[in-house]
């Protein structure tokens, strides 16, 4: 089975240009909860109405304001948000490539496959270039007259775009100093933390949820009725350094 | 339920709150997401600027609905709606929703960027301070981030509990069978490359790599144009209300109260704050410049 391609564009590196089509990489959630009537188990929908009313909103009745400050938003009208839009193009521009961690990982949002277009051999000799150079491309384009901000990075051999979020969707954390630990903890904590140390292996991870909840609703079509167990919550017992030292020892155990 | 009272009600209610456990200790922890949604100055209006918000109905009974009206459900093969109540979804799996429970500590290094999925930021509930602390530091000084699963709104993620040494981050991450693989796209199978288009390649990235990202890099060019918009606008003074008439939490995820909230709730139980950071201001320099 094969995916059908979302898009098509043309990447620009310097004077290269290397044609590409784009693939979502994420799948489609194969369960998805949808809200219903409680009643009679009808879906529900959703409208758009007034606030101070409740009255219903047609689509032709609604805009959108722009909030300057805590006083004063203004109403920007269909006709100028259209002209807001960028002209289409299949043009995916590169900014500039960054060594491959000077991306934080808050910033990765939705992945892209890119996959070759006119030439195969092109398209491999990018992906194996920018893995030689260990860099990502940091690169915009317009899809569908809305604006992507994305990195261009290699994945076993082929080439992704992931979109990145935008600098101002990052909320600002304080600035907070760690108390002093105790040496003794420490120590303890950081040979437990040695103890589990391996490689990342994604196929070890299984949504294990998923399956339990297909299960329940099978059940519940045919009639059955679950057992609910209340969940526990788990509480900590000892000193830190106590609770610490039988980890250590129960972690050597099970190793 | 007024838009006001709604709104006061959201306050500090964290998204998730449960407990890491690190062998046998148990930490408990609130988590609040790290980013707010990207059209957060946009509301929803009418023509003269009165806010909009979404109603949820029953179009079978023609019948506005509560949230106490409203349960899950999944859609069978059949098309059927099964209802499945909150205490099912977290009966299912009583052990997984309430603990992340730290399993392997891996390099960051290791986990591709395309399975990270949302990021969020853990506050330390209860008296779990000292815990807490003993964590974040750890985990900073091993270069490695602990990995877990846990299950928040009838979904289970796999997640990454980083630190910066003094706040616990954690960064669900997407499992391998959500995401497709090249061969099951119909990509060409990864094949050797002519040396010569490589090399010219790697020159033309070479000479257009900087050493780190810039905040321009990241900038909201589309959010900019709306600044331009909207300020000329009140300038020459068209179309400009009161801010009042205009405002909702609802359609904007994490609003600017939830995220003074969750800087009030850190600065509190993490103790002695240096200074408060602007909103959109430290910790995007933080984030873009820690790793540059």
């Amino acid at each position: 089975m094969t995916v059908r391609a979302i898009w098509k564009g043309s990447l620009h590196i310097g004077r290269n240009e290397v044609a590409v089509k784009m693939y979502s990489a994420v799948r489609p959630r194969p369960v998805d909860f949808r809200m219903l009537h409680r009643t009679d188990l009808e879906p529900v929908q959703q409208r758009i109405v007034r606030k101070s009313d409740g009255k219903e909103v047609a689509a032709a009745e609604r805009r959108k304001a722009f909030r300057l400050d805590a006083k004063r938003s203004v109403i920007l009208q269909p006709k100028e948000l259209e002209r807001l839009e960028p002209a289409s193009s299949r043009r995916i521009a590169t900014c500039h490539f960054v060594p491959f961690d000077a991306v934080e990982q808050q910033a990765y949002d939705q992945p892209y496959y890119l996959g070759p277009d006119e030439s195969d051999a092109d398209y491999f000799a990018l992906a194996a270039a920018l893995a030689r150079q260990k860099a990502v491309g940091i690169v915009r384009w317009t899809m569908r007259t809305k604006r992507y901000l994305g990195a261009l990075v290699v994945d076993a051999g082929h080439l992704l775009l992931i979109t990145l979020r935008r600098a101002d969707q990052f909320i600002a954390l304080p600035e907070t100093a760690a108390p002093a630990l105790d040496g003794k903890e420490l120590r303890l904590a950081r040979q437990l933390v040695d103890l589990a140390a391996d490689d990342f292996d994604p196929h070890a991870w299984k949504d294990e949820y998923r399956r339990r909840l297909l299960a329940l609703v099978e059940e519940k079509r045919r009639g059955k009725r679950k057992q609910l167990a209340p969940p526990k919550a788990r509480r900590s017992r000892g000193s830190l350094a106590a609770q610490l030292r039988l980890s250590l020892e129960k972690a050597k155990k099970d190793n | 339920m007024p838009a006001s009272k709604q709104a006061a009600s959201q306050t500090s209610r964290p998204f998730w709150s449960g407990t890491i456990t690190f062998g046998l200790v148990s930490i408990p922890v609130d988590l609040f997401p790290a980013v707010r949604s990207r059209e957060v100055a946009l509301h929803m209006v009418d023509p003269k600027g009165r806010a909009l918000g979404r109603q949820y109905f029953c179009p079978k009974h023609e019948k506005v609905l509560s949230t106490q009206d409203i349960v899950r459900g999944v859609q069978t093969k059949s098309g059927k709606y099964v209802a499945v109540t909150d205490e099912e979804i977290e009966a299912i799996a009583p052990e997984m929703s309430r603990d992340i429970e730290l399993q392997r500590f891996v390099p960051i290094g290791q986990i591709a960027p395309k399975y990270f999925d949302h990021p969020y930021v853990l506050a330390p509930a209860g008296r779990s301070a000292k815990s807490y602390h003993l964590l974040a530091k750890v985990i900073a000084d091993s270069s490695r981030v602990g990995i877990g699963t846990f299950v928040m709104r009838g979904h289970q993620y796999l997640v990454a509990i980083l630190s910066d040494g003094s706040i616990l981050r954690a960064q669900t991450l997407r499992f391998d069978e959500e995401l497709r693989s090249a061969a099951e796209i119909g990509l060409p199978k990864a094949a050797k490359a002519g040396a010569a288009a490589v090399k010219r390649l790697a020159a033309a990235i070479k000479s257009h790599t900087g050493r780190s990202l810039a905040r321009d890099d990241l900038a909201d060019r589309y959010a900019e144009a709306l600044r331009r918009l909207a300020g000329g606008k009140a300038k020459a003074g068209r179309d400009v209300v009161n801010a009042k008439l205009t405002a909702t939490t609802e359609d904007t995820g994490l609003g600017e109260a939830q995220v003074v909230d969750l800087m009030e709730r850190l600065r509190q139980s993490l103790g002695r704050a240096k200074r408060s950071g602007r909103p959109g201001s430290a910790g995007t320099r933080r984030a873009i410049a820690r790793t540059g």
